[in-house]
């Protein structure tokens, strides 16, 4: 049992669910490191998931999401034990009920989409950066409702998360347009709200999300344009950045160190940054429509009730 | 009690009777002859006390279905009568907890093991039984109606209700009054408002300061209100100022805090003032950087989300700008009643139960009202 590999298992769930979101995957991993080891003891559980929480952290280099999932887990866990002091029935519940997380946090999606459906109004023009599965699962919805809007989707470099959420947009037959992340400026003005999804929810209500979605949200800002992030209550994080050096990345933000002439191979870079709350209208969770302030406020309600 | 005998007894005659008295609030609230959210809250509490009275339910949720029908017919007559809505959603909240908590005690006795608090991120890992359980207990509470008198419950909420709305000025004064100091100049584009009339004169009387108070003219619809307004202030020995609506960015410079009524708040902070130009005024203290201070009894707090602003704010009669327009020159003549402000442009909200941040509104909101009768109308919800 040995040669059981939380971060192979972590990323074998991403790989054959491709609708499955990190922290899910990060929770189904660790249901499944249960499942094979079969701990004796209640301290033996916890132990045997901090250790493999810090070594799935620490081997994927974009953590923040799945740190969310792998929080609730825990804290789940340490909660339960506490309140039934019976933590075989807990760990059977777990274990037997795997499935059933991934299906809720899909479902959660469908709730989004219908909180959010509200705030597409006919005539808007939209723009989206990156590609969220949330964020499409509310276009969808909305477009199915026959809410006749359209869709400027930025390119999402280096990434290009943008070009599937063009495809997917037109295959739907929502009218969209693709632009260079660079266009945002130029085109700020034309369009009526913005929406991101996030990788993670910051306690101060910030998200942590695709790098370039920080400039769209400081134009949507100086735009006087609203900036909604659609996201699910799994990914609300304990963390507090202040600015996007404060997040756990594989490399420095600014390197330079010498490399080949080669352009390509020279583009480098952060991949994901951080979204100040006051950049933020509201956000659109399976929770209801939060102001950046409530997010703090159902993290505390979890870890200290 | 006696209520209850009576309706035992003449059934129809008390409903029909009742029907009557809410058809006639209907029709007075379409033609707009209620004005002010305090006289439509009062009102509507009147008639909900009434309407409960003579109701007759087999079940609790009976009685609930039956309220939000009435509060979804009184809301389409005004859509943007907030109040009238709000007030009825809190008693709604009020009947909810009434018959939670009798659930909750059934549960104790029947399961040994108290259901955990969980919270709502927990909802994912949550036990798959727990749905299961809350439909026994809605069963098995159908049998337990006797033990709790709803009716008593209601009618108990509307007394408070009533109570809380009738002092909401005297809370508000107590926190307000420290706020404002000697030979401070204040400006307020809202003059219709009776609790800043009346926190302006207690500030002037109790706490014994000076100060200037600049009032908007509020050309056409409050032009007479902020006359009024003003003279009641010079009465009570009040430095005033009746200023044209357009002057008001030249004179913010000298402003110290910009005092506004409202007529609903909703979750995300925002406002709709009774009187338009609100929005601009509260601009031009955004830009000069004035401290903007709503003051809002806690029942114009409404559960909505402003999604679509336009929705929300009225347009009056063209009458007031351009009263005698010749029919064949085509001219477009616009008269805004109310405003919006966003929350952004606000710092603080003064409430009868404190001070609060817009961005912490939806807190307060969601101690008084229930998610789930965001929407009376059934068919949004």
């Amino acid at each position: 049992m040995s040669e059981f590999n939380i971060t192979e298992t972590y990323l074998r769930f991403l790989e054959e669910d491709t609708e499955m979101t990190m922290p899910i995957a990060a929770i189904e991993a660790l249901v499944t490191l249960l499942r094979i080891k079969t701990p004796e003891t209640a301290a033996e559980m916890i132990n045997t998931i901090k250790s493999s929480t810090e070594e799935l952290i620490k081997s994927i280099p974009n953590s923040v999401s799945l740190r969310a999932g792998c929080d609730i887990f825990m804290r789940f866990v340490l909660r339960n034990l506490h309140l039934y002091g019976d933590w075989e029935n807990c760990k059977q519940h777990l274990i037997e009920n795997g499935q059933l997380f991934v299906s809720r946090a899909k479902k959660s999606r469908n709730k989004i989409a219908e909180i959010g459906v509200d705030f597409i109004a006919d005539d808007d023009i939209i723009l989206v950066h990156g590609y969220s599965r949330a964020v499409f699962s509310l276009l969808n919805h909305a477009a199915n409702k026959f809410i006749r809007f359209r869709c400027v989707v930025t390119e999402s470099r280096p990434s290009k998360q943008g070009n599937q959420l063009y495809t997917l947009l037109e295959q739907k037959g929502i009218p969209v347009t693709l632009i260079v992340d660079s266009a945002v400026g130029a085109v700020i003005d034309k369009v009526d709200k913005v929406f991101v999804g996030a990788e993670g929810v910051a306690e101060s209500g910030g998200i942590i999300n695709l790098v370039g979605t920080y400039s769209v949200g400081v134009l949507a800002h100086n735009a006087r344009k609203p900036f909604y992030v659609v996201t699910e209550s799994h990914k609300f994080v304990r963390m507090f950045p202040l600015s996007s050096d404060d997040l756990p990345m594989a490399g420095p933000p600014l390197d330079f160190t010498r490399r080949t002439d080669d352009l390509e191979d020279a583009l480098r870079g952060p991949t994901i940054d951080y979204t100040a709350q006051e950049y933020i209208t509201a956000l659109i969770t399976d929770l209801g429509v939060l102001t950046p302030s409530a997010v703090s406020e159902e993290l505390i309600k979890m870890w200290y009730d | 009690m006696s209520s209850q005998a009576f309706t035992s007894v003449h059934p129809n005659a008390a409903t029909s009777d009742v029907n009557v008295t809410i058809d006639t609030f209907v029709a007075k609230l379409k033609r707009r002859q209620v004005q002010g959210s305090y006289a439509i809250a009062l009102e509507t509490l009147q008639l909900l006390m009434r309407f409960i009275s003579a109701a007759r339910w087999n079940h609790v949720n009976d009685l609930i279905e039956q309220i939000r029908d009435l509060g979804n017919s009184l809301e389409k007559a005004h859509p943007t009568a907030f109040s009238c809505g709000n007030v009825i959603r809190r008693i709604l909240a009020v009947l909810r907890d009434e018959v939670e908590e009798d659930t909750m005690s059934t549960t104790v006795t029947s399961t040994s093991v108290a259901e955990p608090l969980i919270s709502s991120m927990f909802n994912l890992l949550q036990k798959p039984e727990q749905p299961h359980q809350n439909r026994k207990n809605s069963s098995g509470s159908s049998g337990m109606k006797t033990k709790t008198d709803y009716r008593q419950v209601a009618i108990q909420g509307i007394k408070d209700l009533i109570d809380e709305i009738k002092n909401i000025d005297e809370g508000i004064q107590q926190i307000a009054i420290d706020l404002i100091h000697d030979h401070e100049i204040l400006l307020t584009p809202t003059p219709d408002s009776k609790t800043v009339l009346k926190f302006l004169i207690t500030a002037r009387e109790r706490s014994n300061r000076t100060f200037t108070v600049l009032v908007t003219e509020g050309f056409p619809n409050n032009t007479k209100n902020a006359h009024e307004f003003a003279k009641k202030l010079a009465q009570h020995n009040i430095e005033t100022l009746v200023v044209p609506d357009s002057a008001v960015f030249a004179l913010m410079s000298r402003v110290g805090k910009v005092i506004i009524g409202t007529k609903a708040v909703f979750v995300n902070g925002g406002t709709i003032s009774s009187n338009s130009g609100v929005s601009s005024v509260c601009e031009c203290a955004r830009e000069f950087r004035t401290p903007v201070f709503a003051v809002a009894g806690l029942y114009k707090l409404s559960p909505l989300y402003p999604f679509d602003v336009e929705k929300f704010v009225e347009f009056g009669g063209s009458q007031r700008i351009l009263p005698r327009m010749d029919p064949r020159k085509r001219l477009d003549t616009v008269n805004q009643i109310t405003d919006y402000v966003p929350p952004e442009n606000i710092d603080i909200y003064i409430t009868n139960v404190g001070g609060f941040n817009p961005s912490f509104i939806y807190r307060i909101a969601w101690d008084n009202y229930k998610q789930i009768d965001v929407h009376l109308d059934k068919n949004k919800a």
